[in-house]
């Protein structure tokens, strides 16, 4: 069949599309952007597995877009798609949040991304203090159970005004009883909410050198 | 196990044809019988067709009885506005489902039925799985879906009853150069319509992939449901980009009129169509490769690509066609 209209080949890829939706172009299309609102360092990807799936959960301020952050920042640091779940079902969030690596916060669709070997960060229960990280549902740690990956703690600390950010990945949260029923995700879910607050603890405040107004850097 | 009889349902259909062909080449089988009310599309040497409508129960029984299958291959499945309106495709549908299962439940050497399924089954409502997988729950949200969910049930109600294995391939939307498929119409026509708030990722699958699919279940017989998806993924303004077709952007009422203009040029978008161009369609394909051993051979990418190069009309001239 003739092609009908003949476009650029650059304007748009069409295969840049994997099996979850996340668009690698659009993403490297809107890193500039994401770039002038989040500076974000990153540290402890070392922790993570070369290949394999992983459950990361992350500390939530709300309206931080934590998980968002951290996802495109570990993506970017170990040139792996990093997945973050999450995502409205409503066009046309729903669909732009798919392109962007977006998961919806189903239990079920985290079991599948990680049984499928992906890498998900998931964010715990949203606080408005920025250095104390909520509970963590175990509903989520349950996919990771039953998918046999591994859960990592992500302490993650932006600013609500300046640009600084902060992801650090801790070392993989692991139960100190084996346990055959809910227990198991009940108990790992309390423990991945202390390693979480621990590695906020560790990372230290962000400050703006002007006293009175420190709090504004808490974000 | 040499000599199996199996019996084909909708051999007349693009994918019945393949898959009695590739079943004609197989060690394993030993008669092939197919039942339709279209004539096979493409020359077969060891099987028998009978020219059959799914509403004349009595004769399907008569020559279902009589081949005595050892396996069901039921493909008479007919989608809607590919080879027939949605009220028509339901009304074959439901009726070949009944008489060719119940048929084959009659025979005593039945040991296994393999039904053609889609993954329109799981549904695109809201909250939906983005890729789910066999265990996922089933809420189909298109009459399609419900037509396949209906297919399913009725194999599995009739194999708990009389103790057969029964599996379901749920095939992603099919393409092929001949095969009758409402998606590929509507996206070979010049101007393609797709959605600017959603252009959602789906997945398709060639048709000689589902028929190796089709015939590997026939032979190993498993248990249970199975998705069969080519790997990797596309959007409809990526699909139109690769056929280079003239994209449409549409936002919300303007697609009724659409859709209306579709139909009358002769690309109707049913409504699984329309529900994949909003809200994606994708499935998780892992499984069929640790039950059967096989993998699609042909990605997503690949198989759009190749719906874009397949001639519309072959031209033979008068002279050869004697």
């Amino acid at each position: 069949m003739n092609p009908v209209i003949r476009l650029p080949r650059s304007w748009y890829p069409a295969d840049s599309v994997d099996e979850w939706g996340r668009d690698a172009h659009l993403i490297e299309l809107l890193t500039p952007a994401a770039t002038l609102r989040w500076d974000v360092s990153v540290g402890g990807v070392h922790h993570l597995p070369k290949r394999d799936g992983a459950l990361l959960v992350t500390n939530s301020r709300f309206f931080s877009l934590s998980t968002i952050y951290a996802a495109w920042a570990l993506s970017q640091t170990i040139g792996r798609p990093v997945r973050f779940g999450g995502r409205p079902d409503i066009a046309p969030l729903g669909p732009l949040l798919q392109r962007l690596g977006g998961l919806l916060n189903k239990p079920e669709e985290i079991s599948g991304a990680l049984r499928a070997g992906e890498l998900v960060v998931v964010s715990a229960k949203g606080t408005r203090d920025p250095r104390h990280a909520g509970p963590v549902d175990p509903k989520l740690i349950a996919a990771a159970v039953s998918s046999g990956t591994a859960v990592y703690p992500v302490a993650s600390i932006s600013t609500p005004f300046g640009r600084t950010a902060r992801v650090e990945v801790g070392p993989v949260v692991r139960s100190r009883r084996k346990r055959r029923g809910p227990l198991a995700e009940l108990e790992l879910a309390e423990l991945t909410q202390r390693h979480i607050q621990r590695l906020i603890d560790g990372l230290g405040g962000l400050h703006t050198g002007v006293a009175p107004i420190d709090f504004l850097a808490e974000g | 196990m040499r000599g199996q009889r199996v019996l084909v349902s909708g051999m007349g259909g693009e994918l019945g044809s393949l898959v009695a062909s590739l079943l004609e080449a197989e060690p394993w089988v030993g008669s092939i019988l197919g039942i339709d009310v279209d004539p096979p599309r493409r020359r077969l040497r060891r099987s028998e067709f009978h020219l059959i409508d799914p509403s004349d129960r009595p004769r399907i029984v008569d020559v279902v009885t009589g081949f005595d299958p050892h396996v069901l291959v039921h493909l008479a499945v007919w989608e809607p506005d590919a080879r027939a309106g949605t009220t028509r495709a339901k009304r074959l549908t439901c009726e070949a489902a009944t008489s060719i299962i119940s048929a084959a439940a009659e025979s005593r050497s039945l040991e296994a039925i393999v039904v053609r399924s889609g993954i329109e089954i799981y549904g695109r409502g809201r909250g939906s799985l983005t890729r789910p997988d066999e265990d996922a729950p089933t809420h189909p949200s298109s009459e399609y879906g419900r037509m396949v969910a209906d297919i399913e049930a009725t194999a599995h109600s009739v194999g708990a009853r009389i103790g057969v294995a029964v599996s379901a391939l749920r095939l992603a939307p099919v393409l092929g150069p001949h095969v009758p498929s409402p998606l590929g119409r509507s996206l070979r026509q010049p101007v393609v319509p797709f959605s600017v708030l959603a252009d959602s990722p789906f997945a398709v699958i060639l048709d000689s992939d589902a028929a190796r699919a089709f015939v590997a279940a026939a032979e190993q017989r498993p248990q249970g449901p199975l998705n069969v998806v080519a790997p990797g993924a596309i959007t409809t303004m990526q699909a139109i980009r690769r056929g280079r077709r003239l994209p449409l952007p549409l936002v919300g009422p303007e697609w009724r009129l659409v859709r209306h203009l579709s139909h009358l040029l002769g690309a109707p978008l049913p409504e699984h169509v329309m529900e994949l161009i909003h809200r994606g369609r994708l499935a998780d394909g892992a499984r069929l490769t640790s039950a059967l051993g096989i993998t699609p051979r042909v990605s997503t990418q690949d198989v759009i690509d190749r719906l874009f190069e397949w001639e519309a009309i072959v031209r033979i001239p008068a002279s050869q066609a004697a």
